[in-house]
């Protein structure tokens, strides 16, 4: 059991939207490598994601409308371009996750239901 | 909403491409940054921190694809890729590019002339309103266009007198209009005012025929029923286009009064434009008249009424909901009534026929169909024809595209080996093909239009105005498209199919080295049959040419030389009493013949092969009246003493006429020799009696001469039986108005034959100058020469003969091209096993000759397939061919010793490049 529960997982399709969207409505302003060392940290190592793996997601959020991407100078004075979170983005998470939830736990009443034979 | 957003963002950014991508790159390069900063934190060396950063942050490129496929709309980033690549692939071999261009638009071209050509005379419906409505009564076109009685013995009717055709019309309120049309066309003398008179064609309509049509006037107005009395002023309709041509689109031409035929007539309306009449033709009518205005014109010699002259197509519109197979039968019942109770159906042996009579109603959308049936087999001839051509083009284009494909190899390969998609690298050459597909289709658009230009122009020589045009219309575009798209797209998937399966390791090995390879196969294929239908269209070519060459090369049985004949119209001046028309002859020959150079002059009927004839039922005394299905027909042609000699016929035996075979002289004939074989088979024709109008003149003329066969109704058939009578002779105790109106016909001449030395613009000159003399209405229809006017049947055969050898010859020239293109691709491949072999001591011969089996091979292959399919497309051609067997073997001969000397042609060049080879350089050469 151990071994499958090291096993990096797969991000599901969609929830990587989520997942960035969330993380910019808590943390605030963060640049790609942020992102993706606070995603690496929280998954506690079981999410296996590349770094490019984030660009598609920015790109697609951006271009909805929900991020806004600015360039800007790191606490140790490099450039990196700071992704914050919208007002429609804010709106999208709320639904996004309502969405989510509803979903899960759909899921789990399947998975815990018992099928009587 | 967002997806509408992100939309709107990419349509942005396909534009602003550029500056998304440099700001990625910043992006990314300070993301790489960074990292390295926090492993240097971590206490990694500068250099340990880059790698790991390079390392953990994973493959940049496929990064960078990831955000551009995330960003973009793909697939027209793709294709706009795909395009550019293609260009430049175009600018870097435009040799290769304009040769499949030009190879596609051949193909192309030639299918949409010839598609345009079958839509405009086969696929169209009359320019009228809801042609689906419209039936003719009755399905084919056997009588044409004036018979007397019930000549069609099978019963089926499809010509009616006007008689008939009001009896019907009023039998049948099931037709909302009905309205009938002359079967043939009528050459009217048009004058207008005291210019000198033009001939043009006119058609005699029943008053409801534009309303049935419903045709509206584009000037004036159209006639109706009410012009279509025997009390109305006599008016006219004039077609658009001839008002346009003739008169230039004057405004005073409608209400005006023209002369036709000397006859008064105003013109009270231009017909629309887009009307052309209830055919397709290439001489279209340029006036309509109506039908009790025939008698007017025509005088005597009308037909109008004339109990049994059928002359009338009848078309009307069929009311909504009328079921056609019981109106069929109702009419067929009817119209049998009405026969059987017609006292002129009672005799001539009429009534057994008459219970066999019955109609067939047919779709009148597309109107009179007559030219489509004379028409359609050479359409479909020549539609096969240029689908061989296209089948062709397309396996050489795809042959070159394959060739080049593989020459491409080693850079495909170095892109599969990069990560190229297999889908892609397709769609890539898919691009291409559909690229390349579609420039040939514009260029082919363009030949189409030239070559249906030049089709019509060689096929129907006399057009005015005609019906027929050359205007691609949209649903030809469309074929053309479809066609260009779907030849790229099957030309585009072989190569790109066989080349993204290339083994990436194996191509980089070195282009020169591979000894065997994919493409090869389907190669030679290719060449296979480029080869095998370049043989058919050959064999196709040598048939058609050989049976023109010996129809044209026919002995017609007349000698040509120094011959001419002018067509007129001696009515054109108006009706004329018997003794005055004699005048009028007698004044035309002395004066023609008055002509300096003019060595004799002789009017006639109708002359040979000038597309009119007269048949005649014969009766010979002493033998009983011939039963409705005896052949006893012979042509009838009434002639001037000195037509026999004028036209160029030899006369075998006995004498010819003289002046003195005049009105009252005994009645004389000379018969031809078919005329001999039919009629008298064993005995002395000379000195022989008969008749032509059944008991009434039995014996009455007297055989005095024979003269040889010469051909006067179609040049594919052998001479007809036939008879020459005086046209000074005239019978006249006959009893029966049908026999006195037939007497009366047969002395309207239609020809003059000349034998005359001397420049032909001059004869023109002097002709025109002599028939304005005696008549201001006498108009010349045409003046040609003898061999011109034999000449003009075989139009149309010849155009076929001379477009099948051209596409021969083009198929011929593809397919050296692709076999060329094949082995020199194959001989550059084979270039070190070819410097190894002679290196080892193979000497050039021996090289040329390895190279050349290759060749043979495909050869061999394509003429064994090439045969039988050219024996089926023999047959099919059968019917159109002259003397000259399905499986000629002179055809078949010639056809393969030209494809043996293009291959062989196309094997050598690079045969003998390849033995050049210095095998030094050869291994050497990478």
């Amino acid at each position: 059991m151990t071994s499958e529960e090291d096993e990096p997982l797969q991000l599901l399709q969609g929830t990587l939207d989520l997942i960035v969207l969330r993380t910019l409505s808590a943390m605030g302003a963060q640049h790609a490598y942020q992102i993706a060392t606070r995603l690496h940290q929280v998954s506690q190592n079981h999410l296996n994601l590349n770094q490019g793996t984030l660009y598609p997601a920015l790109v697609r959020l951006e271009q909805y409308g929900w991020i806004k991407g600015t360039w800007g100078r790191t606490e140790s004075n490099r450039e990196a371009k700071f992704y914050s979170i919208t007002k429609a983005g804010e709106k999208a998470l709320n639904k996004e996750t309502l969405r989510w939830r509803r979903m899960a736990g759909l899921v789990d009443r399947l998975l815990v239901e018992d099928f009587p034979s | 909403m967002r997806y509408l957003r992100r939309l709107l963002t990419k349509c942005i950014g396909f534009v602003r491409n550029g500056r998304a991508e440099a700001e990625l790159n910043r992006e990314i390069s300070a993301h790489l940054v960074l990292m390295e900063d926090d492993y240097r934190q971590k206490g990694m060396s500068s250099g340990d921190a880059r790698v790991a950063a390079r390392h953990n942050y994973g493959n940049v490129e496929q990064a960078k694809q990831s955000h551009r496929d995330e960003r973009t709309i793909l697939w027209l980033e793709q294709l706009v890729q795909d395009i550019r690549y293609t260009m430049r692939q175009f600018r870097n071999s435009p040799g290769f590019a304009i040769t499949i261009v030009l190879t596609i638009a051949l193909g192309i071209g030639a299918n949409t002339a010839i598609f345009t050509l079958m839509h405009s005379i086969l696929l169209k419906s009359l320019p009228v309103t809801d042609p689906k409505s419209l039936y003719r009564i009755g399905d084919i076109y056997t009588d044409c266009c004036l018979t007397n009685g019930l000549e069609n013995s099978n019963g089926d009717f499809d010509i009616f007198s006007w008689e008939n055709y009001r009896q019907v019309r009023a039998s049948t309120p099931e037709f909302e209009q009905l309205a009938a049309m002359q079967a043939g066309k009528q050459l009217l003398s048009v004058r207008r005012g005291a210019n000198q008179a033009q001939s043009r064609p006119g058609e005699f309509v029943s008053g409801n025929y534009f309303s049935t049509f419903g045709v509206p006037a584009f000037a004036g107005r159209m006639f109706t029923d009410a012009d279509d009395q025997a009390a109305a002023q006599p008016v006219v309709v004039m077609s658009y286009q001839t008002w346009q041509a003739d008169y230039a689109g004057d405004p005073s031409v409608v209400g005006a009064t023209f002369y036709l035929q000397s006859q008064p007539m105003t013109v009270v309306g231009i017909a629309a434009p887009e009307f052309y009449g209830d055919r397709i033709s290439a001489n279209p009518p340029a006036f309509w008249v109506p039908l009790a205005d025939e008698p007017l014109l025509n005088g005597t010699n009308s037909v109008l009424h004339q109990p049994i002259a059928c002359w009338l197509y009848l078309l009307g519109r069929v009311r909504p909901g009328v079921a056609i197979d019981p109106l069929q039968q109702k009419i067929s019942a009817n119209l049998r009534q009405w026969l059987s109770i017609q006292p002129d159906y009672q005799g001539h042996g009429f009534p057994p026929l008459i219970s066999k009579v019955h109609v067939v109603l047919a779709p009148g959308g597309a109107g009179i169909e007559r030219l489509q049936q004379e028409t359609n087999k050479k359409l479909y001839l020549l539609l096969s024809i240029s689908i061989l051509v296209l089948l062709v083009a397309c396996a050489n284009v795809a042959n070159l595209m394959l060739a080049r494909g593989m020459k491409r190899r080693a850079e495909t390969s170095v892109r599969m080996a990069l990560g190229s998609a297999r889908s892609r690298l397709i769609r890539q050459m898919l691009t291409e093909s559909v690229l390349l597909g579609c420039l040939g289709g514009v260029a082919g658009l363009a030949v189409a239009y030239a070559g249906t230009r030049t089709i019509l122009a060689l096929a129907f020589p006399d057009a005015l105005h005609s019906a027929i045009h050359a205007t691609p219309s949209q649903s030809v575009l469309g074929f053309a498209f479809l066609l260009s798209l779907a030849t790229g797209m099957v030309f585009g998937s072989v190569p790109a199919w066989i080349t993204s399966h290339a083994d990436p390791a194996d191509a980089l090995r070195g282009a020169t080295r591979s000894t065997g390879d994919r493409a090869s196969l389907p190669q030679k294929w290719m060449i296979v049959l480029q080869a095998a239908f370049a043989l058919v269209l050959l064999m196709g070519a040598g048939l058609l040419t050989r049976s023109l060459l010996y129809m044209e090369h026919q002995d017609f049985g007349l000698q040509t030389t120094d011959r001419y004949v002018l067509h007129f119209d001696p009515l054109g001046g108006g009706y004329l009493p018997e003794e005055k028309l004699a005048a009028l002859y007698r004044r035309l020959e002395l004066q023609l013949t008055a002509i300096p150079g003019m060595q004799s002059v002789g009017l006639a009927m109708y002359s040979p092969l000038d597309g009119d004839h007269w048949t005649d039922g014969i009766t010979l005394p002493g033998q009983p009246q011939p039963g409705p299905n005896d052949d006893t027909d012979a042509l009838l042609d009434r002639v001037s003493p000195h037509y026999l000699e004028a036209i160029g016929q030899t006369l075998i035996r006995g004498r010819g006429f003289t002046n003195s075979d005049n009105e009252h002289a005994p009645f004389v004939a000379i018969v031809n020799e078919a005329f001999v074989r039919k009629f008298f088979p064993r005995e002395d024709p000379i000195g022989r009696r008969f008749g032509l109008y059944e008991r009434e003149d039995l014996g009455a003329y007297e055989i005095v001469g024979i003269v040889a066969n010469a051909k006067y109704t179609h040049p594919h058939e052998d001479a007809k039986a036939m008879v020459f009578e005086p046209l000074a002779q005239w019978q006249h105790n006959l009893k029966d108005p049908i026999f006195i109106s037939l007497e009366g016909q047969t002395h309207i001449v239609g020809a003059v034959a000349m034998n005359y030395r001397g420049a032909q613009q001059n004869l023109e000159q002097a002709a025109r100058r002599t028939l304005a003399e005696i008549d201001p209405n006498l108009a010349i229809i045409n003046l040609r020469s003898l061999d011109f006017q034999l000449a003009a049947n075989f139009s149309q055969e010849r155009l076929i003969a001379r477009l099948t050898t051209l596409f021969g010859l083009l198929a011929l020239v593809l397919t050296s091209v692709g076999l060329y293109g094949t082995i020199a691709y194959q001989t550059t491949q084979r270039t070190r096993e070819i410097g190894l072999r002679m290196a080892f001591g193979a000497d050039r011969t021996r090289v040329i000759g390895m190279v050349m089996r290759g060749t043979l091979a495909q050869f061999v292959f394509g003429v064994a397939l090439g045969i039988p399919i050219s024996l089926v497309g023999g047959r099919l051609v059968e019917s159109q061919l002259y003397l000259v067997k399905s499986y000629d073997p002179w055809s078949l001969a010639v056809a393969i010793l030209a494809l043996a000397a293009a291959v062989a042609f196309a094997g050598f060049v690079p045969a003998h490049r390849a033995a050049s080879i210095d095998p030094m350089r050869a291994l050497r050469n990478e």
